[in-house]
């Protein structure tokens, strides 16, 4: 395999390419190199040390009296700690740094005023920082999903207008008259998201609505950051990514402008199916459930053009890194809409509500599917940004078989053990504690997975850790220019 | 250039949809429930909480308590949560007008923590240090009222010695009688009052016997009264596991919280509110484990949640529970020593 693995056909515009046409996109690069790279580097270090945290819930739940006895890390708090890293520290942030990037070189146009992105970045920071202080030390506000208190939400919203607002104005000033797919979803995303948080902080702690509705709140909230803002962002990547990678246009530009579409539409009514069965009036969850059976259409449409873009060319992903994470998230983009379609239905739901699915669910939906998509861009992005390949072949290949078989085996670990759970749950005959030590060793299991899952998160930020401190290889293969000093500092 | 407007337009309008269909309609719905009464304006439920109360809430919060239980029940004819006894009748959107933040739950790591106030043993209504509860606030009307006085109430029969429970069994049945309220609890009340047997079973550690009925109780969610310890669902049976949970149950897996507990040296005479420990968690000679604020408030908070009022719109399993609890005395009337027993288990029908 080829060490530095990164792509190097430039498709779109190879024949026709010019010097300037590659001069320009190195100008791009170059603009959103302070402000993506720093949100990278917060990410991943919110990765890091998130995924401390995840080991440390997940064994604490199998094995209760680990560090007992002290506040903060008691396992009810350092479970949303760890959700609250990855969720804003992590998967924002990452989300963030692909989407300005992406929009910066859809938009043909130089990011503006890179400094203030960066400080929104840093606000971001501060936010999470204290939010998650403030979880640990007890000011958790008990909705899930949106566990930080109200003055972090403040600083958050102030660090997002910083940072959302240049890339949409990035799209204003676009020059061509084409709009590509990825632009609608990245719009979509960074104008969801504002709208989204600001609907939550306000219906839950500014003029909060009554009783079980804060609940309605918060799951409404939670399905639609998980489809509206990350998987918008992931799907507009593996949309920019895989046609990119392989040199060919996106199989059907219909099929893409239809999956968006159902998409918004379909994927945002979906809240309530974390709620069958609970005290709502029954017509929300009939229509969530609906809504949940409809986002086939747009899983479809999406699978479908992907897989048809991508035929004759899976060999590829046995070279490019960045075409294998992309493919993989976007396969489990299918899997986790199938699955997400199963365990809303009545009959299954019934089984399975309370049980350790609901947390498979989502590790499939922020980690299979978005975590990897954009595994899968930080590998195209970072090289352009600091004009070096990456460093070791071996190292991403580890990276990537470790968090696939970890991922893979952490999702079947917690269905499996969840059904399970839930079946005995549902069987008055035996003792409600038979359901839990049902599930016991699958829980076990569960925290293999999640050693496999930190071996492969170590190793991307020991990767990404020699990229940033410009010991990367020096291309063999200039396709670009790099937008950085050209000092030849490689091979050591 | 000219896609640019159904593209915002787009954006926002599936937004917006969602946004209204899922947020503000059920809002405009059931956004502004009020407590159901009976025609003459009494027998109010759900009834605001107490101070306690919500600072418990805040605790529970804090403390992730959500992530593992569940506070909903589901109808009998969708899940077995009402034969489970989580529950007589389903959740509805009215029981939880006063609660903020509301903790309906996704998990069941643990029990559902619904109708857990409602499983404790009728309040002993001893004289008591139970701070400024209103030890007969409003009890007949709703469990949930009772709680924050239960609190603090119970505990001293643990703490106590068997001696000073004894001595508070006389005091405990006439204050029942005096009580004229003639709903539920005090249905429950007069099982536990029945003098003496009542306070045996809290206090003798060797009473396998009145374990026995309440480890029948078929497909019951809850573990076995364990002999030595309060009895269930009390408050000192809540301090006790919350600061050691493996000692009720073994193979829990609940985190201990023992942070929510002062482990001081006793000064003069052991406190009345001091846990009653066994075994590897008991705090060596001379000292004592006694509830923070923190923990007093979450168990008020534990024993406040009660949705075993009936609710108009919802239709409760086995009849109105109003009337449910009447057999009871008159069966414990009949055999005294098993109806002490089954104090754990009877109040909750």
């Amino acid at each position: 395999m080829n060490t530095t693995g990164i792509p190097l056909r430039d498709p779109a515009v190879s024949a026709a390419a010019g010097d300037t046409e590659q001069l320009e996109r190195a100008y791009i690069d170059a603009s959103t190199r302070v402000p993506v790279l720093m949100f990278y580097t917060s990410a991943i270090a919110w990765l890091v040390l998130g995924t401390v945290l995840a080991m440390v819930v997940s064994f604490k739940l199998h094995s209760p009296d680990l560090f007992g006895g002290v506040s903060f890390l008691t396992w009810g708090r350092l479970r949303p700690a760890h959700m609250n890293m990855m969720v804003y520290g992590w998967a924002s942030m990452a989300g963030m740094g692909t989407a300005v990037w992406l929009m910066a070189r859809l938009c043909r146009t130089t990011l503006r005023f890179p400094l203030l992105l960066a400080a929104g970045g840093a606000f971001w920071n501060l936010g999470v920082l204290i939010g998650v202080g403030a979880i640990l030390l007890g000011d958790s506000t008990g909705f899930q999903w949106l566990e930080f208190p109200r003055y972090v939400a403040v600083i958050l919203f102030v660090a997002y207008t910083l940072m959302a607002s240049w890339a949409v104005l990035m799209f204003r000033h676009r020059r061509g008259d084409q709009i590509y797919i990825t632009q609608w979803f990245l719009l979509g995303a960074f104008l969801w998201f504002p709208w989204l948080y600001a609907a939550g902080q306000l219906m839950l702690f500014v003029v909060p609505v009554q009783g079980v509705l804060q609940s309605a709140v918060t799951w409404w909230y939670a399905n639609n950051l998980l489809f509206l803002w990350f998987g918008a962002i992931a799907l507009g990547a593996a949309y920019y990514m895989i046609p990119k990678v392989i040199g060919r246009p996106v199989y059907s530009y219909h099929l893409a402008i239809i999956g968006f579409w159902t998409y918004a539409l379909f994927s945002s009514w979906t809240g309530m199916t974390r709620m069958v069965d609970g005290p709502f009036p029954a017509w929300m969850i009939t229509a969530s459930i609906a809504a949940t059976i409809l986002t086939m259409i747009p899983v479809a449409t999406i699978g479908l053009n992907h897989h048809l873009t991508m035929q004759g060319y899976f060999p590829l992903m046995r070279y490019s890194p960045t075409l294998r994470f992309t493919v993989f998230g976007a396969m489990s983009y299918t899997v986790f809409s199938v699955i997400g379609v199963l365990i809303s239905l009545r009959s299954v739901a019934s089984y399975v509500n309370f049980t350790q699915v609901s947390i498979g669910y989502s590790h499939l939906g922020l980690y299979a599917f978005f975590t990897m998509t954009i595994f899968g861009s930080m590998y195209y992005i970072v090289p352009r940004l600091v004009g070096r390949e990456w460093r070791y072949g071996s190292l991403i290949k580890l990276h990537f078989w470790s968090a696939a078989y970890g991922i893979g085996l952490m999702t079947l670990m917690l269905l499996a053990g969840g059904f399970l759970q839930g079946a005995n749950m549902e069987n008055p005959a035996l003792p409600f504690s038979e359901s839990i030590e049902t599930v016991m060793p699958y829980l076990r299991g569960r925290s293999i997975a999640g050693i496999l899952l930190t071996i492969s998160n170590f190793i991307f930020a020991y990767h990404f850790g020699l990229m940033l401190l410009g010991l990367g290889r020096t291309s063999t293969v200039p396709t670009f220019l790099n937008p950085v000093e050209a000092e030849t500092s490689g091979g050591h | 250039m000219k896609g640019l407007a159904p593209l915002f337009i787009g954006i926002f309008g599936t937004f917006a949809f969602s946004w209204v269909g899922l947020t503000v309609i059920p809002t405009w719905q059931i956004g502004s429930l009020n407590p159901q009464s009976d025609e003459e304006g009494t027998d109010i439920y759900p009834r605001p909480q107490s101070g306690m109360f919500q600072r418990g809430a805040h605790v529970y919060a804090a403390n992730g308590c959500v992530y593992c239980h569940s506070q909903q029940v589901r109808a009998d004819y969708i899940a077995d949560d009402i034969e489970r006894k989580w529950g007589d009748r389903r959740s509805a959107p009215r029981d939880y007008i006063f609660q903020r933040p509301v903790f309906l739950g996704k998990m069941r790591m643990g029990q559902d923590l619904a109708n857990i106030g409602a499983r404790a043993p009728a309040p002993e209504e001893s004289p008591s240090p139970a701070g400024g509860a209103s030890p007969s606030g409003a009890p007949a009307t709703q469990g949930a009222g009772a709680s924050p006085a239960a609190a603090p109430a119970a505990s001293p029969s643990s703490g106590s010695s068997p001696a000073t429970a004894s001595a508070a069994s006389p005091v405990t049945s006439p204050a029942n009688a005096a009580s004229p309220n003639a709903s539920p609890p005090p249905g429950q009340r007069t099982g536990v009052a029945s003098p003496s047997p009542g306070q045996m079973a809290n206090t003798t550690p060797g009473g396998s016997s009145p374990a026995a009925p309440s480890a029948q109780t078929p497909g019951a969610p809850w573990p076995i009264q364990t002999a030595g310890l309060p009895p269930m669902y009390s408050a000192a049976w809540h301090h006790v596991h919350l600061y050691a949970p493996r000692s009720i149950n073994p193979d829990s897996n609940m985190p201990a919280y023992r942070f929510l507990y002062e482990k001081r040296r006793i000064a003069g005479e052991r406190s009345a509110e001091a846990l009653q420990l066994s075994g590897g968690d008991a705090p060596p000679e001379g000292w004592e484990v006694v509830p923070t604020y923190d923990a007093k408030c979450v168990v008020a908070y534990l024993m406040g949640l009660n949705q075993s009022h009936p609710l108009k719109e919802v239709r409760s399993v086995g009849g109105a529970p109003a009337a449910a609890p009447s057999p009871a005395p008159a069966a414990q009337g009949a055999s005294p020593a098993p109806a002490a027993g089954a104090s754990p288990a009877a109040p909750k029908k």
